[in-house]
């Protein structure tokens, strides 16, 4: 108890004081303010950027609508091919020898490093940003899929068999289950790289969008913008990965705990 | 003019290791809480090898914490040949009941590094290790990292490295507690068989009625709540100890009467 | 984990690639698509030959291995030691980790405008973002790491007159290793994707550059030889520090 006071306690100070001292560099000419706004026109730019927003009229909350819509899209799609493809090839043993280059591969092609290629075949629309997170969190999601399914404690299979379970039944109640820790593991990596991608997406040809709004701020020296967003950003990145860990501990609640799954 | 006899009961009676009204509480003492330990009291000879037995809670790893300098007691202090114990790292060997060997060593490098406060140089380090895993019959696994080792073979070499410091006491919490019946009656063999070619004065803490009476010289029966010595049993069974001795019997029921009361 | 692979299991890992270029090959010659923009790959690989001196495609790769190196080396550094401190001593992890955690769910991608403002268009913002990007995953890996070294390790090493900075290096270290492993591979993987990225939004060399060249020139089997060169390098980079992390620490640490 006397612990975690300490701590919040500290961290609070921390953050205190620099952003004071901050502050205080930055009007006073300590630090250049175009590179480091200070924090008071920061705030300031927010109340603008939720009111008028940035550029003309597109607020705050339109760029975090367009960014994660476009992100859950992408998700949502590379998870439903995923899911069920990744427990066929997790399944299958001579499958997942077939097609262990190919995954391999596939994880290992940087996923915006295709965006040149995809704009060429759809354009600059939303199509093209959907697939382009699509891509990314399929490759981590199935990887996780099949390792959940392939590793399933044989001895749990073993003792499910002696008890007359066999066929799909085993999938629905013994694997898919002892698959699931390894799963949500998976989804919430995906997540973050699509994440991660969809930021660098948006950076180029569009004007919606967190990556576009921080990326637009800059031609205009609007650093405060930039940091704004930048904030925003890594704020919904923390709720999405906790709110995928509290799902998770209501889904799963006997979980043993899988944090540091090696990618 | 003194005969041998005297003597040597002479040396058996100066105490090499004193308990000294060692009292341990955790928390402040109006909490309502008896306190771990209320005014031990003990004193053992060199050389001698003793045990301590109890239920859970009655604070014999507290106490050994206390001996080795990992835990300083709330009042009073432990003295080793007249000097007291202000931290750990001053010459008492501990064995874990976990091994707590160094993943990243191998059982040779584990038991070299139990030889660093002695200043002996490389070749010397050497030697020794290979020495002491000779002498816990581990000769031949020298090169093997802990994770190759049996958990029989890696208490060995936990206890290889800490006879390695060279130590005047060698404190050891329950150390053959995780290990399965065969490897138990083995490693007590082992043990018992360094502790004579090595003459260490032995601390061994067990829940093992068996265990203490196989092992030791004396017998210390701690009890719970608050944690105190309820009784001091000398063992003047003959060694080596033989279970179906009916002595053996006698002194078992003595001891498991002493704790169940 | 998984044992030994097999030598079927290689050759089936072979079938099953051939078969996906076969159906690709197919694909595209068979006209069911255009073939300018979903050229067969060895049609792709023909043809950026044509437009590509190797000298060209060398230079890609040294400027982006050198870049990603240079920030990975500098970020893994630099994770390392302050994860240490942070997981060693209480005072720097109270102060640190905050700020740490502060920072982290922020894509090091998002800072490039930062980066660019604070450095300019040049080599330094890029090489900011690959140091981002391998400083936080290694950080975290470390003080995590340092925090999580069994206490009996700890204890076992004090009972043998061990303090202070000796302890921390000589025990507390060696039992991070594996966490700090971790990290480092993960560090890479993610200055990687970040370097190609980097190099799409604003660069003048490397690999990235090269396939956004290609597009505004309309060249797409050199962009599609671009991305399968980053992923083979991305591939055989990761399987060289799997190699390095086994040699380090494989024989004492099961994976």
């Amino acid at each position: 108890m006397n612990e975690r006071w300490t701590r919040a306690l500290t961290a609070i100070a921390v953050f205190g004081v620099l952003i004071l001292a901050w502050e205080y560099a930055s009007t006073n000419g300590l630090l250049k303010p175009y590179k480091f706004p200070p924090p008071s026109k920061i705030a300031r730019g927010f109340v603008e950027l939720a009111t008028k927003g940035f550029p003309k009229d597109l607020t705050l909350w339109v760029h975090v609508q367009t960014t994660v819509a476009r992100i859950l899209q992408g998700y949502v799609y590379a998870l439903a091919l995923a899911i069920p493809l990744g427990f066929l090839v997790g399944a299958l043993p001579l499958l997942e020898k077939l097609t262990n280059p190919l995954i391999v591969f596939g994880r290992s092609i940087a996923t915006l490093s295709l965006l040149p290629l995809v704009i060429v075949w759809f354009g600059t629309g939303e199509l093209t940003k959907v697939i382009l997170i699509g891509y990314g969190c399929f490759w981590t999601m199935i990887s996780n899929v099949i390792a959940g399914v392939k590793y399933v404690d044989r001895t749990l299979i073993a003792a499910a068999r002696t008890m007359g379970v066999s066929g799909l039944n085993l999938y629905w109640s013994v694997i898919l289950p002892a698959a699931l820790p390894r799963m949500f593991a998976g989804a919430r990596m995906a997540l973050g790289v699509g994440f991660m991608v969809i930021v660098g997406a948006e950076m180029i040809g569009t004007i919606e969008g967190l990556g576009a709004l921080i990326m637009e701020a800059r031609t205009f020296y609007r650093s405060d913008i930039t940091i704004i967003g930048m904030l925003v950003i890594g704020v919904i990145g923390f709720l999405i990965s906790s709110g995928l860990m509290r799902l998770e501990r209501v889904l799963i609640p006997w979980d043993t705990g899988l944090q540091d799954v090696r990618r | 003019m003194e005969t041998a006899a005297a003597e040597v009961e002479n040396r058996m009676a100066e105490p090499f290791i004193v308990f000294d009204d060692i009292r341990m509480r955790f928390g402040p003492a109006d909490e309502g809480m008896p306190p771990v330990l209320d005014g031990i009291d003990l004193a053992f000879p060199k050389n001698s090898f003793v045990s301590i037995v109890g239920r859970s809670g009655c604070g014999k790893t507290t106490l050994l914490n206390i001996a080795a300098g990992l835990v300083k007691a709330t009042s009073g202090e432990v003295r080793i040949d007249g000097k007291a114990v202000k931290g750990p790292g001053e010459g008492q060997g501990v064995v874990f009941q976990q091994h707590a060997l160094f993943p990243w060593l191998t059982a040779a490098g584990n038991v070299e590094f139990g030889t660093r406060t002695r200043g002996l140089p490389k070749e010397e380090k050497r030697q020794v290790a290979r020495d002491l895993l000779d002498l816990v019959g581990l000769g031949h696994a020298v090169d093997k990292y802990p994770r190759e080792l049996s958990g029989g073979m890696q208490q060995r070499v936990a206890i290889a490295r800490a006879l390695a410091m060279d130590p005047e006491i060698l404190l050891m919490d329950e150390p053959f507690g995780a290990l399965d019946e065969l490897t138990r009656i083995e490693l007590q063999q082992e043990l018992l068989r360094v502790w004579e070619a090595q003459k260490k004065t032995v601390v061994f803490i067990t829940h093992s009625i068996n265990e203490a009476l196989i092992l030791s010289d004396r017998v210390i029966l701690l009890a719970p709540h608050p944690g105190r010595v309820h009784k001091d049993i000398d063992i003047t069974l003959p060694r080596p100890r033989e279970r179906t001795d009916p002595a053996f019997n006698e002194m078992y029921q003595e001891i498991w009467e002493g704790l169940s009361s | 984990m998984s044992g030994r692979t097999s030598l079927s299991d290689i050759l089936l890992g072979l079938v099953g690639t051939l078969i996906v270029l076969a159906v690709w090959e197919f694909a595209a010659r068979g006209g069911f698509v255009d073939a300018s923009i979903f050229p067969s790959p060895l049609l792709a690989f023909e043809s950026a030959m044509q437009k590509l001196t190797t000298a060209d495609v060398l230079s890609h790769i040294g400027w982006s291995l050198y870049r990603v190196v240079a920030g990975f080396l500098l970020g893994a550094a630099c994770g390392i030691a302050v994860g240490i401190a942070a997981g060693w001593y209480r005072f720097a992890n109270y102060i640190l980790v905050p700020l740490i955690e502060l920072l982290r769910p922020i894509p090091p991608l998002a800072w490039i405008p930062l980066a660019i403002i604070w450095f300019g268009l040049g080599e330094p913002s890029k090489f900011f973002i690959i140091f981002l990007g391998a400083f936080f995953p290694v950080v975290t890996a470390t003080y995590r790491g340092v925090m999580s070294v069994d206490p009996m390790l700890i204890r076992a090493a004090q009972t043998h007159g061990l303090k202070g900075v000796r302890l921390l290096a000589q025990v507390a270290v060696p039992g991070a290793a594996p966490d700090l492993a971790t990290g480092i591979r993960i560090g890479w993987g993610l200055s990687f994707g970040i370097l190609v990225a980097a190099e799409l939004i604003a660069a003048d060399r490397g690999l990235g550059y090269m396939i956004m060249h290609a597009r505004l020139l309309g060249n797409v089997d050199v962009i599609v030889v671009g991305i399968v060169l980053i992923g083979i390098l991305n591939l055989a980079t990761d399987a060289l520090i799997a190699w390095g992390i086994g040699k380090w620490i494989g024989r004492w640490h099961a994976t």
